[in-house]
């Protein structure tokens, strides 16, 4: 599987992943000397940075942490790359003074510690030559405030009976906007659609394989819809907690997130 | 270069603006510790400074650094800091309060400055422009000469987006309060104060508090600052500050019993303020030590005020600052009117506070 993102700092990268589901201080949460994880929030405390690439969704607290990257990468005890959801100063000028190749826009909730992951900070790309990827669309209709969720049927062939947004499996080199909207007139029958927005893909992990999910929020102007066999059951709700209380495919709720913000 | 370019192309900035100033962060060895110290020592080999820029306080007075009981290694590892500044032409201000030590950039006069307090004074009292910048990126643009245009250096990023009323007098520490109270509900957004006025002196202390429980950078306060006749309030949302915020602000940044020391600064005391303190310590002695925090350049026109305080059992230092100083080894309790302060020194210092009033903490430990 082969996702783009955006570069930060050049360079070539490979190794394992190192994964952090939380936004990651270097003060205090790395050793700066032995390079070893400090803080037990990551999951991953008294990992070693060395020849890992780090992934976490994004830098936190004091503008001291890119010396302290510098001075891990000096000792050779830093990681070999960096991967992030959103780069902020912190972490890239320290991947900058370290000359650690780093990417962002990556969804790093899809990276496990331990997967295979080639990184090339140039093209502002990583590669994870394990894992399959299946990309999708799933657009967010939103109506006066509400968006639209339908159960999925017996027939599909994933995630039956489970919630979900309208979405369908991207082929080839298709347009994922266009196949957004050809899925959303196949599944609801409604043809007055606004686009609003894309988010960058989520990362949908499901035992090996990966679903790229290329989030789309169109308006619609009419909440009559009409499903077809995918679905069999539809709701307009608020975005929220709503989602939390009912069987959703795997993260839905980010999906949605995204395009929302 | 590269680091400025980066930075820019996170926050899609269309361009690198000159200019002429830069006021770094992260040169107190209790902050920034081995790494940081590292990092400038290498860097300090070839990089010299393009534009005048002046650093933060340090993590003692390098002068009295004995009677204060720091370790040696620790007033060491701090001297070489200051050395390594040094050597890349950076003037030793050791001053948090760049303002109060003639860096005084004019109304759209861009600049690179870290030290939040800082930030907020330059872009709302002086109307130059500034973004909140970390120690590595102000060091960056000193280099360069220049920073990524965005943010607080466009006039769009200078919009107020909160409309704050004000229905109280301020005086004295209520400008920290209102500053702190504002900070926690506005977090990243640009305040529009209405209802009140301050002198510069008051503006420092709202400024400062303001940037350490929110996020702001500046802040516009009707009929006083520069920029607050342009600025469009229509349509914004409103919160307001009533005296009963102060007070319960005032409760809750309040968590000592008995003050071992009270501590004036955070940021560094102005001229004006050190003069005002001497005069009043004189009038009421008080049984516990008075730290003083400012600036060399105040401390040293200033002998008079300064051997006034200390013959009453106090300290004037200079070259640091409240909160990025060693006081942990020394004392549990500090008592400040300081609002930044109060916030920083729980978790920087590991300190209980008590914050109020000088006049108020004058007579309760008279």
């Amino acid at each position: 599987m082969k996702i783009r993102g955006r570069r930060i700092v050049p360079g070539h990268a490979a190794g394992d992943v190192l994964a952090s589901p939380v936004p990651f201080s270097f003060v205090g949460g790395a050793d700066p000397v032995a390079g070893k994880i400090l803080d037990p929030s990551t999951g991953v405390a008294d990992e070693r940075l060395a020849g890992r690439i780090f992934a976490f969704p994004h830098g936190k607290g004091s503008t001291v942490g890119s010396y302290v990257i510098y001075g891990l990468a000096k000792r050779e005890v830093g990681p070999a790359g960096i991967v992030n959801a959103s780069a902020e100063g912190i972490v890239a000028v320290g991947a900058i003074l370290a000359g650690i190749p780093m990417v962002d826009r990556i969804d790093t909730a899809g990276l496990r510690t331990g997967d295979r992951i080639v990184l090339d900070g140039a093209r502002g790309t990583v590669e994870l030559p394990d894992v399959r990827a299946t990309p999708v669309v799933t657009a967010v209709l939103r109506n006066r405030g509400r968006i639209l969720i339908v159960r999925r049927s017996e027939k599909v062939g994933s995630f039956r009976g489970r919630w979900s947004a309208i979405s369908g499996h991207l082929e080839g080199r298709e347009d994922p906007k266009a196949r957004a909207v050809q899925e959303v007139r196949e599944e609801t029958g409604l043809r007055r659609l606004a686009f609003r927005a894309a988010g960058a893909p989520i990362l949908a992990r499901h035992d090996e394989t990966v679903y790229v999910v290329h989030p789309f929020l169109f308006d619609v102007a009419s909440r009559r819809v009409r499903l077809d066999w995918e679905n069999v059951e539809h709701r307009w709700v608020r975005p929220g907690e709503e989602l939390d209380r009912l069987q959703t495919v795997p993260r839905l709720k980010d999906v949605v997130a995204s395009v929302l913000r | 270069m590269q680091i400025l370019l980066a930075l820019g192309g996170l926050s899609e900035a269309k361009r690198l603006v000159p200019i002429t100033s830069a006021h770094v962060s992260g040169a107190s060895y209790k902050m920034i510790g081995d790494s940081g110290l590292e990092f400038l020592e290498d860097f300090a080999r070839d990089a010299r400074v393009a534009v005048p820029t002046t650093v933060n306080p340090l993590g003692t007075d390098l002068a009295q650094w004995k009677e204060l009981g720091i370790p040696p290694d620790f007033a060491e590892k701090q001297a070489r800091i200051a050395r390594a500044y040094a050597t890349m032409g950076v003037r030793p201000s050791f001053s948090c309060t760049p303002y109060l030590i003639g860096v005084r950039p004019g109304l759209g006069e861009h600049v690179a400055w870290a030290e939040s307090n800082a930030v907020c004074f330059a872009n709302s009292v002086l109307g130059a422009r500034t973004n909140r910048e970390g120690g590595p990126s102000a060091l960056a643009a000193s280099i360069v000469g220049a920073t990524p245009e965005d943010g607080l250096h466009t006039d769009e990023g200078r919009k107020p987006t909160i409309v704050v009323h004000v229905t109280t007098k301020p005086r004295g520490l209520d400008f920290s309060l209102i500053g702190l109270v504002a900070g926690e509900r506005v977090g990243e957004g640009l305040p529009y104060f209405r209802g009140f006025r301050g002198t510069e002196e008051d503006q420092k202390w709202l400024g400062a508090a303001l940037a350490s429980s929110g996020s702001c950078g500046m802040y516009h306060l009707d009929g006083v600052t520069p920029e607050a006749r342009r600025a469009p309030t229509r349509g914004l949302p409103s919160m307001t500050i009533t005296r009963r915020d102060l007070v319960a602000a005032k409760r809750s940044y309040t968590d000592g019993n008995e003050a071992d020391v009270i501590a004036l600064g955070s940021p560094q005391l102005s001229e004006h303020e050190v003069r005002e303190i001497a005069h009043r310590v004189e009038r009421t002695p008080p049984r516990i030590p008075v730290w003083v925090f400012t600036s060399r350049t105040v401390r040293d026109a200033n002998l008079e005020a300064v051997g006034i305080i200390e013959r009453h059992g106090g300290r004037v230092l200079a070259d640091t600052c409240l909160e990025v100083t060693l006081l942990e080894h020394r004392f549990g309790t500090v008592a400040t009117p300081s609002g930044k302060g109060a916030y920083y020194l729980p978790s920087l210092c590991k300190q209980k506070v008590i914050l109020d009033d000088i006049e108020r903490l004058l007579e309760r430990y008279a």
